[in-house]
């Protein structure tokens, strides 16, 4: 097979506007040209096809619009500013801000943000705005307090530094409580697996190759226009977890396509509707564009070790198909999963985009400068030493054994002035713990052993975990201590909210 | 059909449910239970309609319980549903589901008002309507 037919141009994006302006161009979306491809081959949907549209509506959080609000008379230069309550960035000129998706309302929490805010803006509502300054000769004004609407607003322009991830890794949960995370609500003993991209309708994933998107690429967005400005941060298209930056103005868009959103207990963010129309230039670009769900795969990822997400262990590598289809095989269990994102909105999307350049009201463009193939995705290293459990636990600890008298270990508490006793086999391996509650509880019901009484299943630490890990598992079992084992269960020491406070504190002798 | 039975003080340590179960041999799951000295309230769900259930309804109202029909445990506002799924897995007992066009769909009769759908929906189109 020569080189052309692989890689050779078929068309250009100029040949496409041409037959959009002349109303034959062929444009499919993305599930019509999976079908194409099945029935007739690739060679022919290749030659058939003048555009492919694709489409996505998920959460991305790294969202958010300048906006420039006009001068007031007297004019304030702001340096804090709300709309409905929620913190706009002011780092910038006086009246220009940026309002960020996951900012949090000041008086509704995780129930109000920047990503509402934008759908209130889009709907036409009136928003709050609330701002402080501390007047100079020029901007003498100190306070200013009113309502706005998007059409009082001279700019309002969605700039986003990071949307339409090419795939996303799915989560699930490995541990014996319900997890609220950023991926969604997670049953305990892996009892559903989340995940979200629209896969085989995914713009990224219809160019794989980044040989039609660049800067420069005209797109929907959020029911108007906007422009892929260029890669998006953690662009990472080597390992195929690509992104992109994308503007708009907010005054074209659609709050069907923007929504505000609320995750329980984590936070607050902004549901985007992004399609992309792929010029099918060559056959490379008709393959991808054909992708089906079946190949694209993604890792199931454990949230129940809380630990960066790249580290957190995979569980299982599953394609779009077997995610979509409504349950996963784990550990021989079928576990449901389903998405976040939403693939009725992004099947919409792509014919919504369809729809416009067949009626020759969307043209496309050829992107001004490629994208990088390759970036490195470096994680964050902290170079200053943080606290951790070696730093506060006491390597002195008394122990007792399961057979020990309930009345003993009440007076070896009270003796060694602490409130918790680990309990150790004859090996001196954790097997349990006994609290001074439990003790007083104890001998208030006539009981005589510690193995009676004993907690078996034991909350405990390692000797080189964060303190802030270990603060939040013993708030979420209600404990104020545990005992630091190492790889073989032995007690290196013990560490109490009373060690943690004094050491905040500041190490008042005790 | 879900039913929330309400028992008052003059019957609620008779054992009416059990007896009423007996006799009519229908597989009745009990959703919630909230019983003290003075007062009892059972929401339950009975896989019966039409005659069957008034039939079942004049039984408990006979032994003195009385009874109210639940129409819906909970209601998905469908212009805030944007159908992105976050509801369906988390689901305990699969009342919430795709249709083949990727809408949600909502079974009525599988739900026991767990109200982990209305926390894990990202718009909050899912309100839990009081028994």
């Amino acid at each position: 097979m020569s080189g052309a037919s692989e890689g050779g141009a078929i068309r250009t994006v100029e040949e496409v506007n041409d037959r959009i302006r002349r109303g034959d161009a062929v444009v499919l979306t993305s599930e019509e040209m999976i079908k194409l491809a099945e029935s007739s081959g690739i060679e022919i949907a290749a030659k058939e096809v003048d555009v492919v549209t694709s489409g996505t509506f998920g959460a991305m959080c790294s969202s958010g619009a300048f906006l420039n609000f006009g001068h007031a008379d007297p004019p304030i230069k702001m340096t804090k500013c709300w709309l409905n309550d929620v913190p706009v960035y002011k780092g910038l000129a006086a009246v220009d801000g940026y309002l960020g998706v996951t900012a949090l309302s000041e008086t509704k929490g995780f129930d109000y943000g920047g990503g509402h805010v934008l759908e209130d803006l889009v709907s036409e509502k009136e928003i709050e705005l609330r701002a402080e300054s501390y007047g100079t000769d020029c901007y003498p004004r100190r306070h200013i307090e009113t309502t706005i609407t998007i059409d009082d607003l001279n700019q309002a322009v969605l700039v986003n530094p990071r949307n339409c991830y090419q795939v996303y890794d799915a989560a699930t949960n490995s541990t014996d409580r319900v997890l609220y995370t950023y991926m969604g609500t997670l049953l305990p003993h892996y009892g559903n697996v989340t995940f979200s991209g629209a896969g085989q309708l995914n713009p990224l994933c219809k160019d794989r190759n980044y040989e039609t998107i660049g800067i420069g690429t005209r797109i929907f967005l959020g029911g108007g226009t906007g422009y892929v400005i260029g890669e998006g941060t953690q662009h990472s298209p080597q390992s195929g977890f690509g992104t992109l930056m994308v503007r708009g103005d907010l005054k074209n868009m659609n709050s069907q396509y923007l929504r505000g959103a609320s995750f329980h207990k984590y936070g607050v963010t902004l549901y985007v509707g992004v399609g992309i129309p792929i010029p099918i230039i060559n056959k490379r670009v008709a393959e991808t564009a054909a992708l089906r769900d079946e190949d694209i795969f993604v890792s199931i990822r454990d949230y129940g070790v809380p630990v960066r997400s790249d580290r957190r262990p995979v569980v299982k590598r599953v394609s779009y198909a077997e995610l979509r289809s409504g349950g996963v095989v784990i550990n021989g269990k079928d576990v449901p999963s389903s998405s976040l994102s939403s693939y009725k909105l992004a099947q919409e999307i792509s014919e919504v985009l369809k729809k416009r350049i067949t009626e020759g009201t969307f043209y496309l463009t050829r992107p001004v400068e490629s994208l990088p193939k390759h970036r490195e995705f470096k994680p964050l290293t902290v170079k200053k030493r943080e606290l951790m459990v070696l730093d506060v636990m006491k390597r002195e600890v008394f122990t007792a054994s399961p057979g020990d008298d309930v009345e003993d270990a009440a007076k070896k508490l009270v003796e060694k002035r602490i409130d918790h006793l680990p309990i150790v086999d004859e090996e001196s391996k954790l097997i349990g713990i006994v609290t001074s509650w439990d003790l007083a509880k104890a001998i208030a019901r006539d009981k005589r052993r510690l193995n009676e009484i004993m907690t078996r299943k034991v909350i405990t630490a390692k000797a080189d975990e964060s303190i802030d890990v270990v603060v939040r598992r013993m708030t979420q079992h209600n404990i104020s201590g545990v005992p630091v084992v190492d790889e073989t269960d032995h007690i290196v020491g013990i560490l109490t909210t009373d060690d943690i406070s004094r050491k905040i504190v500041g190490g008042i002798a005790k | 059909m879900r039913l929330k039975l309400i028992y008052s003080t003059e019957v609620v340590e008779k054992p009416i449910l059990a007896e009423i179960i007996l006799k009519t041999r229908i597989p009745v799951n009990i959703l919630e239970a909230k019983v003290n000295a003075q007062k009892g309230e059972l929401v339950i769900s009975v896989p019966v309609s039409g005659n069957q259930l008034d039939d079942l309804i004049r039984m408990f109202e006979k032994a003195g319980v009385e009874t109210k029909v639940l129409a819906k445990a909970l209601q998905i506002d469908v212009d805030r549903c944007t159908s992105c799924g976050a509801c369906v897995s988390p689901c305990p007992t699969r009342a919430l589901k795709f249709k083949p066009d990727w809408t949600i769909e909502f079974d009525e009769e599988r739900c026991v008002a767990c109200r982990v759908c209305v926390n894990a929906c990202p718009v909050k189109a899912i309100t839990m309507l009081e028994a």
